[in-house]
């Protein structure tokens, strides 16, 4: 059952990063180096601030989504916005992957290079075993957050425009979007998804500057088998690569734990492309 | 030509005549990973560094010759190891190398180094670091990884008396290859584990693992691995569970960093690592005298206050250098060979981390006799109470 679990709870947070990685990718068609680091930084000033300045676990939670939202914006300005304007190449992928590095080393110098505690945010011994909010944190506002994601996409205006832009972003700018400024909205709020999910999971992560790496490249893989675009892909995606880690390293131990992610992302590419619930991509000839 | 003119040729001549080095400083390279992902121990190994070096040029440096630091910042990454290694021997010329700190670098280093034929004193613990034959003037200073494990194996067997163990290592290419060791000596002692595994050090939680180790029948777990984030949660996981069985393993179990990362303090209990005698408080409560000399001269630069992590590290850096200057004077200067023939000659040299000897056989520095256990939650000004025995 721990190993359920666990699982469930790691891959809660893969799923927020796959979440982050579609609202960006929505509006921009691009698969930012930086969302795990996004995360990363939320569970970071979390601790900062409830731990590190002693305020309440809400100031925390909002100082996570303030940098984080403030994270996602300067990911559109500084590697973004002019990258996509001038190139039709992949060349984000070189600017997103810059500005990861120069985060984590700057969070590196400044926060330390060891893993720090996040503090408990609900009162609750140690002893609580399953019950422990550790594992049912992420989950809740995981799912919470995909709600969410869901109504602002099928209830505003915002979220009708982003479904434009992501469909056809030049039909979008035909008909008089500001893409430009739904791009950066995007980003502030994959920014806040992001930094919601790494603030949740704190006390399984730890506040630790080397998070975003392993989240990045974690959350595509559930991307990449729950489907592109798709928010319940990404939920499925992230679900399964959590369990499926913890009871690889339960059956055959943790050297082959990277191994089996990474050949799911393979089995998953070779059979179905697109993944368990993306769009085949059809091209009109 | 009169007087005053054949006076100037002569001293001009006298200077030419001189060697290249007797005008210059001795340069020793220092690759350290002062930032990135093990940054701990290099930042306090380089502030032993640093002391010893300012120290030795204060009283006039070796043999006339100032010290120079050439400090390189590898941030824990071998290709800049690599880089910064090739550019200290070949472009700054430098006499001696000391590091890098993480035994992956090194071994990515240690062959750069060799074929420049450079002295280089060896910090990473692991076995392949050293070879007598492959690199001859790589010489280690601190002890050897195999040398943790004994520790830390005889305490567990011949002292706690237990036979049942789990080992715990990580996936990293240390934790893999320590673990692999210690299985291998509990197998000369006739003991084979009663549960073994390998964690990613990312893992989030290690309850599965120890609810394994606990049905396995463990009555002791040995962690090998140098991953705080993976300790901590290690000892909160034996915490949670109400399991009071005894962890003795490698020495980032007595971290400064776990204290922090424990849920309560009194997790740490019951909790002992391998470490050096050089910092171990001995039974009347003080340091060995070499340790607190040197504690009493650094405690200004760290702050003036209680000091909050491992002084082994510093302890180490400072005897770094104070090595370079044994071997310099034993040599009369930095010939390279004559400095290899200096460290194999030298016994019994007394550091503050410890007390080292090099043969032509053996590159391996620091003796058996100075390596003990510890009790992890017992750090006070960066030394440890010893184990109770």
């Amino acid at each position: 059952m721990i190993v359920l679990v666990s699982g469930l709870a790691a891959g809660a947070l893969f799923a927020a990063t796959a979440l982050a990685y579609n609202v960006m990718f929505s509006t921009s068609k691009v698969l930012s180096v930086t969302t795990g680091h996004i995360a990363m930084l939320g569970g970071v000033f979390g601790a900062y601030v409830i731990t590190g300045l002693g305020l309440s676990p809400w100031l925390g939670l909002l100082a996570a989504i303030l940098v984080g939202g403030l994270f996602g914006y300067l990911t559109d300005v500084i590697a973004i916005r002019r990258v996509v304007s001038r190139s039709d190449e992949h060349l984000w992928l070189l600017s997103t992957l810059a500005l990861a590095t120069i985060v984590q080393q700057g969070v590196g110098l400044w926060w330390g290079t060891e893993p720090r505690p996040f503090p408990r945010l609900i009162p609750q011994d140690f002893s609580a075993g399953l019950a422990d909010q550790k594992y049912w944190l992420p989950i809740i506002a995981t799912g919470l957050l995909a709600i969410g994601l869901e109504l602002f996409y099928r209830r505003t205006l915002y979220g009708k425009l982003f479904v434009a832009m992501s469909e056809d972003t030049f039909a979008a700018r035909a008909r008089g979007i500001e893409t430009d400024r739904i791009r950066a909205l995007s980003y502030v709020i994959a920014g806040v998804i992001g930094a919601v999910a790494g603030f949740a999971a704190g006390q399984l992560t730890f506040a630790f500057f080397a998070l975003g790496l392993t989240l990045t490249l974690n959350g595509f893989i559930a991307l990449a088998v729950g489907g592109l675009g798709s928010n319940v892909g990404a939920l499925v995606g992230g679900a399964a690569l959590g369990l499926l880690n913890a009871f690889s390293a339960n059956a055959i131990g943790g050297e082959y734990q990277n191994t089996v992610s990474v050949g799911l992302l393979m089995a998953v590419l070779l059979l179905k492309p697109e993944g368990l619930f993306g769009a085949r991509n059809v091209r009109p000839v | 030509m009169g007087f005053r003119t054949r006076s100037w040729l002569a001293a001009l001549a006298l200077v030419a005549s001189m060697p290249a080095w007797a005008q210059s400083t001795i340069k020793i390279g220092w690759l350290s990973s002062l930032t990135g992902p093990l940054s701990s121990a290099a930042i306090a190994e380089n502030k032993g560094v640093e002391f010893a070096v300012e120290e030795i040029n204060a009283a006039g440096g070796v043999l006339g010759h100032k010290l120079e630091l050439v400090t390189r910042d590898t941030a824990g990454d071998p290709t800049k190891a690599v880089s910064f290694a090739q550019q200290l021997v070949f472009s700054e010329k430098v006499h001696f190398v000391i590091g890098p700190v993480n035994s992956g670098e090194t071994l990515a280093t240690v062959p750069i180094v060799a074929r420049a034929g450079i002295p280089n004193l060896i910090i990473g613990t692991i076995d392949e670091l050293v070879d007598a034959k492959k690199y001859p003037r790589a010489f280690r200073a601190i002890n050897t990884n195999r040398q943790w494990i004994e520790a830390a194996n005889k305490y567990a067997i011949e002292v706690l008396k237990k036979n049942k163990v789990a080992i715990i290592g990580d996936t990293s290419g240390y934790g893999t290859s320590s673990a692999k060791t210690a299985t291998e000596l509990l197998a000369k002692a006739g003991i084979k584990p009663v549960f073994s595994t390998l964690v990613d050090p990312n893992k989030t939680d290690l309850t599965d693992e120890m609810n394994k180790a606990r049905a396995a029948g463990a009555d002791v777990i040995m962690p090998w691995s140098a991953a705080t984030g993976l300790l901590g949660r290690l000892i909160n996981a034996r915490g949670d569970m109400g399991w009071n069985v005894p962890i003795v393993g490698h020495p980032s179990v007595m971290a400064p960093a776990i204290r922090k990362l424990i849920n309560k303090p009194q997790y740490w209990e019951n909790t002992f690592a391998a470490g050096p005698v050089s910092t171990t408080f001995r039974a009347d409560g003080k340091l060995p005298e070499r340790t607190q000399a040197l504690v009493d001269k650094l405690r200004p630069r760290l702050g003036g206050g209680e000091i909050d992590y491992l002084f082994w590290w510093v302890a180490l850096g400072y005897d770094t250098v104070k090595i370079v200057e044994h071997m310099v004077k034993t040599a009369g200067g930095t010939d390279p060979a004559a400095i290899q023939k200096a460290f194999e000659t030298t016994r019994e040299l007394k550091g503050a981390y410890a007390t080292y000897s090099w043969t032509p056989e053996d590159r391996n520095g620091f003796p058996d006799l100075d390596i003990t256990v510890n009790v992890a939650n017992t750090l006070k000004d960066g030394s440890f109470k010893a184990a109770p025995r």
